[in-house]
């Protein structure tokens, strides 16, 4: 009954056997042991899974996992490149943009996508970008200035995240 | 130039790059080797009579490890008002009666979620429904179902608050308004769900991980039902996913998790599923309000009557302390002369109604500070002016109640009508509103009944001049463990990144009553400023012999810089006398200890922060829907600590309180909460956010540390109230009850257009 | 929770055909999944067999069709959203997409399977309808086609006979001077539909007269429907301000929406009253341009 998955997450080839029910987020946290990706609901709407997926954001409890064989993914752990953070993060650290933290991995990826698809977004469209995350402790105005201030360029030119 | 190095500066959260490096572990995330996975079986009946539990099939389940019930825990009963044992009123694994859809009767430990979902189904319980009541004002009536046996007329608890003679007053006023206000629940909505992992050793000692607001609380209320000694047990708050006043109680996934850990000695780790963090967890508590309100024709208040009953829910919780708070903030911040409040607050067969951010006071806000603006409207006066007229003042005594010491609240009111002057003339359906508030920064009264100081703290200095700091107080992303060590950092004249902060953690860490009431920041700051002044005192003792000063000068510490602060070139390296100071205490690290209780500070709280919100919306007339433009704040905390945590604080509380104006809300039906998911619980998202605008007012509290008093509850208060003024100023209609919707909006124009032709 | 399932993932659309005709129904089909992972996490939905088209890239496409457009079933609504080809005429479609859901569900949920969903208060099908497009449906036995108004039968139930799949949207080229707008009423932006509305508008000669409209209305009765009493009303007479009212009238008589918790069926048909006669206007001013 169980299947294989050939999938790369955050640069790294994995070869494994699953369930053909597994979603993607359960083989990232408890195959993979990537528990950066939350769970926050169990109706696909709180985005706190977000993961990017063949360069696309998507909630990974929502896709099922055999979906995504032969994909890349990329999750929070892989936006710093070694001690190097990201721009978006330094510019999260910077803002405050993250209070208790549990949305933030999702927030994260959502702007990273949003950015690696269009590096130059206008305010709107950056409300856009997070509107599939719910924040329940910033307000989401401070995730906004941070992707805001790394749109500007303050944090250096922005490079798309492999 | 600032006086201080630390506080007031912008920095990092000291757990910042953990956060944005998903590297942060939460209890969510807490995986023990040998562990098992629990799930709870929940009453499907309002209210039932326990007949039989038949577990047998779900046992013989393959990766089932236990099924326990009410018959395997001690039977006792346990509640957070514990100096009252008739208000400990819940088992948690109920026993005889279930009294609300969702009340836990039997819970499974298996291999894997899965199967203990399966084993779920496999449980056979025999019920006997009893009628049910759902509505406080149903449920106080003589024939109504008792939901706990013995108590008269359901009604839970009830609290006076009196000063002056009301009635004389009234008799006195030029006018006088009555009305009346619903006030709807509102649900939590923390990202991470209620969870933990309790794991027995064999020795007979509890370690649990949690996503909790008071590891203390649940030590001791696990200690109680498990009838354990307290320090048996160790509970640690990993880094927690939120908790808004829906985690400082003992929940089902704790006390599930520990009785079936106890029983397998094994971890056992719950997590509480979406559905049941909204239906069986605690909520906002309903109220219906009935108001009073006196006035002399120039504006001046005199009396004011609040009669209130809430929607207790099944079992009591914190529920007395919403109620008592509501009635003290019906009088925020106003200077009544003469002031009543009853309150009562009924149980009924619904999910438990107890503690959430603002805590009583954004219910009180909102309908006093329509009512206000009513009463504004019927003396032909300006609101700001009624505001200002009848403000709260510095050294202000609320008779017999309470004694507010800082007050800021006439500078916010000017900044914010400033603020609608220069907006301007609004375009047609736009209106701005706005609202006042004050609130408590954590409370005195001792209903937990605890034999420790309300908050403590220990500061170690180890020989290479890093400092630990220890403390009970639990960051659930308020930022209390950054304000904390900044506070530890300023008092000691070191650096932030000197500062290695341990909290929550029952173990290591001395007692404090945890992250609710907003009082981290004062009650623990205080502790953690006493035991970094108690270290600095005795680094001072060996500089002092060190450099051999003449008397008349005093030393002090910053930035690494012990020195004379009349002539501060004239110093040592904090690093040196570290290291001496160690060698002087025969090579024991330098331990202070702080610790903090008001005293002497009235009932209520040591101090109070005030602040006028001012909310602008744009109407649609045709279909009744609201946008929330701008909310513009002007608020005073006394000394800002954590700017940047200030700002999130802020921002954050106008997405939650405006959603309990604008948007959220928990219909039922019989009892059973209708919209137990995201998808349909609806909350404030980013294209939703309207612009917010901080302006901060300077004030200095002398009862906190540096001047520093309460900053992120408050901020919950005045937002429905603002918004519900705001709508009555665009389109004329004024709606009563929680939340306001486009339909209620649009319902409101109508009859005001029918009303207008007749 | 998810019940266990076999999974097939088949690479062209005779294989998926085969195996929907092999299982019947003891099988359900997943595409982007962003609906039925719900139902089958919640354990309302527990097939036996799934038969993922997700990798199906036949299925796959956005064409010109003389003017006109084809879009395979499992074209996800962010390819949509983002076509160069959803302008003029066709750029309702991807306003619509813009405001389904949130970026990370239109990612990786297609067309296909939102309108086999059938959820009444869905985005595409009164889009569609307004368009005037048909749908394309294929099992072993042959192709056959249908109109998106006659496509959802009821609450999340389709004219889909077992061993059927659903493989295209046709969408016709729109007639000259016709426009197509598309708003939906929600409290929260990016949320379902409470009443959602599509007029499309062809003009005749003479000033501001209907030739033709269509008006679909979501979230307003089972299904998506057409508020055809409303559009007789408008056919072939000069649009006034009271006949935009009336059409909002009838509109609202016409829908037959419940109550629930987002609203009272009389708030619904407010709405309508309210929404159609401002899509009305709208697309009329679209229909000026084009």
């Amino acid at each position: 009954m169980k299947k294989e998955l050939k999938l790369k997450v955050n640069g790294q080839p994995y070869d494994l056997y699953i369930k053909p029910k597994t979603l993607l987020v359960e083989v990232l946290r408890d195959i993979v042991g990537l528990t950066g990706t939350k769970r926050g609901c169990n109706s696909s709407s709180c985005g706190a899974c977000t993961v990017m997926l063949n360069g696309m954001s998507v909630k990974s409890c929502s896709v099922l996992a055999l979906q995504a064989n032969a994909a890349e993914v990329v999750t929070v752990e892989g936006l710093a490149k070694g001690n190097e953070l990201s721009p978006l993060q330094k510019a999260f650290l910077d803002h405050g943009a993250y209070q208790c933290g549990f949305c933030t991995p999702g927030m994260l990826m959502s702007s990273t996508a949003l950015l690696a698809e269009n590096p130059k977004p206008t305010k709107e469209q950056i409300k856009e970008g997070i509107d599939g995350n719910i924040c329940r402790c910033t307000g989401y105005n401070s995730i906004i200035r941070a992707v805001t201030d790394v749109v500007k360029g303050e944090y250096g030119e922005y490079k798309e995240a492999k | 130039m600032s006086k201080y190095s630390v506080i007031g500066t912008r920095v990092h959260n000291v757990d910042g790059t953990e956060k944005v490096t998903g590297s942060a572990r939460y209890t969510f995330d807490v995986v023990l080797p040998n562990m098992l996975y629990g799930k709870i079986l929940r009453s499907p009946h309002p209210h039932a009579k326990i007949l039989k539990i038949d577990t047998r099939q779900a046992k013989r389940l393959i990766g089932v490890k236990a099924v326990v019930t009410g018959k395997d825990t001690l039977g006792r009963k346990q509640g957070i008002w514990r100096r009252f044992p008739e208000l400990c009123d819940e088992e948690i694994l109920c026993r005889k009666k279930v009294r609300y859809i969702g009340d836990p009767v039997a819970a499974v430990a298996a291999i894997d979620e899965d199967t203990a979902e399966e084993a779920l189904d496999l449980i056979d319980v025999e019920y006997e429904p009893l009628p049910a009541v759902f509505d406080p004002l149903e449920a106080i009536k003589e024939d109504a179902p008792q939901v706990h046996d013995g108590v008269e007329l359901n009604i839970n608890i009830n609290r006076h608050i009196e000063w002056g003679d009301v009635d004389e007053a009234f008799e006195k006023c030029d006018h006088i308004r009555e009305d009346q206000f619903k006030c709807s629940s509102q649900a939590h909505v923390c990202m991470e769900t209620h969870d933990a992992v309790a794991s027995f050793g064999h020795n007979g000692k509890l370690t649990m991980w949690t996503s909790t607001q008071s590891s203390y609380y649940i030590q001791r209320l696990l200690a109680d039902m498990l009838d354990m000694k307290e320090s048996d047990i160790r509970v640690m708050n990993r880094h927690t996913g939120g908790g808004f006043g829906s985690k400082f109680e003992l929940d089902s996934a704790q006390f599930c998790a520990a009785i079936l850990s106890q029983k397998l000695c094994q971890p056992v780790k719950i997590v509480l599923s979406r559905e049941e963090e909204f239906t069986a967890t605690k909520r906002r508590t309903p109220m219906y309000y009935f108001l009073k309100l006196g006035a002399k024709k120039d504006g001046t208040l005199l009396a004011k009557e609040a009669r209130v009953i809430t929607e207790g829910g099944a079992y009591t919780a914190m529920g007395a302390t919403a109620l008592y708070l509501t009635g003290f903030f019906s009088s925020f911040p106003y200077k009544y002369p003469n002031y009543r409040y009853d309150g009562y607050r009924v149980y009924t067969n619904t999910a438990v109604t107890s503690a959430m951010r603002g805590f009583g006071a954004p219910q009180s806000t909102f309908v006093g500070e329509s009512q206000l603006d009513m009463m504004a409207e019927d003396l032909g006066i300006d609101p700001i002016e009624l505001r200002r007229k009848n403000g709260m003042t510095p050294n202000y005594e609320v008779p017999g109640q309470a004694f507010i010491q800082s007050c800021g609240l006439h500078q916010c009111l000017d900044k914010i009508e400033q603020h609608i002057k220069e907006r301007g003339k609004l375009p047609p359906n736009h209106g701005i509103g706005i609202a006042s508030y004050g609130f408590m920064s954590g409370g005195i009264f001792n209903w937990f009944n605890t034999p420790y100081a309300f908050s403590s703290a220990i500061v170690r200095i180890n020989i290479d001049g890093k400092v630990d700091l220890f403390t009970g107080a639990c960051d659930i992303g308020q930022g209390s463990n950054t304000t904390l060590s900044m506070i530890c950092a300023e008092e000691l004249g070191v650096r932030l990144e000197d500062i290695r902060i341990f909290s929550g953690d029952t173990g290591i860490c001395p007692p404090d009553l945890g992250a609710w009431g907003s009082r981290e920041t004062l009650m623990n700051g205080n502790a953690v400023k006493m035991a970094a002044a108690d270290c600095k005192r005795q680094l001072l003792e060996f500089a002092g012999a060190k450099m051999g000063v003449n008397i008349v000068y005093d030393l002090d510490i910053k930035d690494r810089w012990v020195h004379l602060t009349d002539r501060p070139e004239r110093g040592v390296s904090y690093f040196d006398i570290v290291k001496e100071a160690i060698r002087g205490k025969d090579g024991e690290a330098i331990m202070g200890r702080g610790h903090y209780t008001p005293h002497r500070k009235g009932m209520i709280s040591p101090a109070y922060s005030f602040g006028v919100q001012a909310a602008e919306v744009a109407v649609d007339t045709e279909t009744g829907r609201y946008k929330l433009v701008d909310v513009t704040t002007a608020h005073e905390s006394g000394t800002v600590i954590n700017p940047v945590g200030i700002e999130g604080q802020l921002e954050g509380a106008i997405m939650m309180a405006g959603g309990y104006g604008f948007c959220e809300d928990q219909p039922m039906d019989e009892g059973k909460i209708l919209n137990p998911s995201i998808a349909d619980y609806k909350l404030i998202r980013s294209l939703d956010m309207p612009e917010t605008k901080i302006l901060e007012i300077d004030t200095y509290e002398p009862e906190g540390p540096f001047g520093a008093k309460e900053a992120g509850e408050g901020l919950t208060n005045p937002t429905a109230g603002a918004i519900g003024n705001a709508i009555y100023k665009a389109v004329g209609v004024r709606i009563n009850d929680l939340p306001i919707t486009p339909e209620k909006v649009l319902k409101a124009l109508k009859e005001k257009k029918k009303k207008a032709k007749k | 929770m998810i019940k266990d399932f076999e999974h097939f993932a088949p690479k062209t659309l005779k294989e998926a055909l085969t195996l929907l005709d092999k299982y019947q129904d003891d099988c359900k089909v997943i595409a982007g999944g962003q609906s039925l992972l719900i139902l089958m996490r919640q354990g309302l939905v527990a097939p036996k067999y799934l038969i993922d088209i997700k990798g199906v890239s036949e299925l796959s496409y956005i064409k010109d069709d003389k003017g006109g457009l084809k879009i395979g079933a499992t074209t996800t609504h962010r390819a949509i959203e983002k076509s160069p080809m959803m302008r003029d005429g066709f750029a309702v479609l991807a306003e619509m997409e813009t405001r389904l859901a949130s970026i990370q569900t239109r990612n990786w949920g297609t067309i296909g399977g939102n309108l086999c969903h059938a959820d009444p208060s869905g985005d595409p099908a009164p889009v569609l309808i307004a368009l005037n497009a048909t749908l394309k449906m294929a099992s072993l036995k042959g192709e056959r086609s249908m109109p998106v108004e006659d496509f959802s039968l009821d609450y999340f139930e389709t004219a889909l006979e077992l061993g059927e799949l659903l493989t295209e949207i046709v969408i016709p080229p729109p007639p000259p001077h016709t426009g197509t707008a598309y708003t939906k009423f929600n409290i929260i932006e990016s949320d379902l539909a409470t009443v959602g509305v599509a007029v499309s508008i062809t003009l005749g000669t003479g000033d501001n007269v209907c030739q033709d409209v269509r008006i679909a209305l979501g979230a307003a009765a089972p299904t998506a429907m057409r508020a055809k009493k409303a559009e007789a009303v408008l056919k072939g007479k000069k649009i006034t301000d009271a006949l935009l009212k009336q059409a909002g009238e009838i509109a609202s008589t016409e829908a037959d929406p419940i109550s629930d918790i987002a609203a009272s069926e009389e708030y619904r048909r407010e709405l309508a009253k309210v929404l159609v006669p401002r899509m009305i206007k709208e697309a009329l001013a679209r229909a000026k341009k084009a």
